[in-house]
């Protein structure tokens, strides 16, 4: 039952984390594919998260937490850039 | 405190609930029409879903599994406000034209159609 559900999350997950690549690709507006990058990245880190909880190993955790560090400081560092070209 | 029973099916909720409230965000960066609008639903909505895997896991797991999803929930919830503001900041600046039929824009650059 359980391992049914872990199941079809990871698939339906992975489902999702194509069409946020796919958005990545598509849009149009630069600040718009920076937000679909975090979103992907943030995705991801669910992603393991959910590896994690499904194996019952904490090592996964820990790759998730600098994921989803590494998503804000790069979604800080290119929206700072495509708003006033300068990071500092 | 919550009986060991009910503890697998509890974490079986919070996965549903947490890729059902991602899909609606994911559906929302498609849907929306500009980049105002995508906001609310990809920001919010994403991180919700991360944070309602994070409550199964430190439902369902060992003690190292719980205080490491309580430390992403925690650290999520200080920097999406940020992440978001700070998109929202760059549109803005760039001057990006709201789509939504029924925007007003307050700021006197005419970005409202």
């Amino acid at each position: 039952m359980h391992e049914i559900v872990f199941y079809v999350a990871f698939v339906w997950m992975t489902v999702l984390l194509v069409v946020s690549a796919a958005a990545v690709i598509r849009l149009r507006s630069t600040a718009a594919r920076i937000l679909a990058l975090d979103m992907l990245t943030l995705i991801l880190a669910a992603l393991l998260v959910l590896y994690a909880d499904a194996n019952r190993s904490s090592y996964y955790m820990d790759a998730a937490l600098i994921l989803s560090l590494l998503a804000f400081v790069g979604t800080l560092v290119l929206a700072r850039y495509h708003g006033e070209r300068k990071i500092f | 405190m919550v009986p060991t029973l009910v503890i697998p099916y509890l974490a079986d909720a919070l996965v549903f609930l947490g890729v059902l409230v991602m899909t609606v965000g994911v559906y929302g960066a498609i849907r929306m029409p500009d980049t105002y609008t995508k906001l609310h639903a990809m920001s919010k909505a994403v991180f919700l879903g991360v944070i309602s895997l994070c409550a199964s896991s430190a439902v369902a797991g060992d003690p190292a599994i719980t205080y490491r999803a309580i430390l992403i929930g925690a650290f999520l919830l200080v920097t999406t406000p940020i992440s978001t503001f700070v998109i929202a900041r760059a549109a803005f600046l760039r001057g990006e034209k709201m789509e939504a039929p029924d925007a007003v824009d307050e700021s006197g650059r005419d970005l409202a159609p």
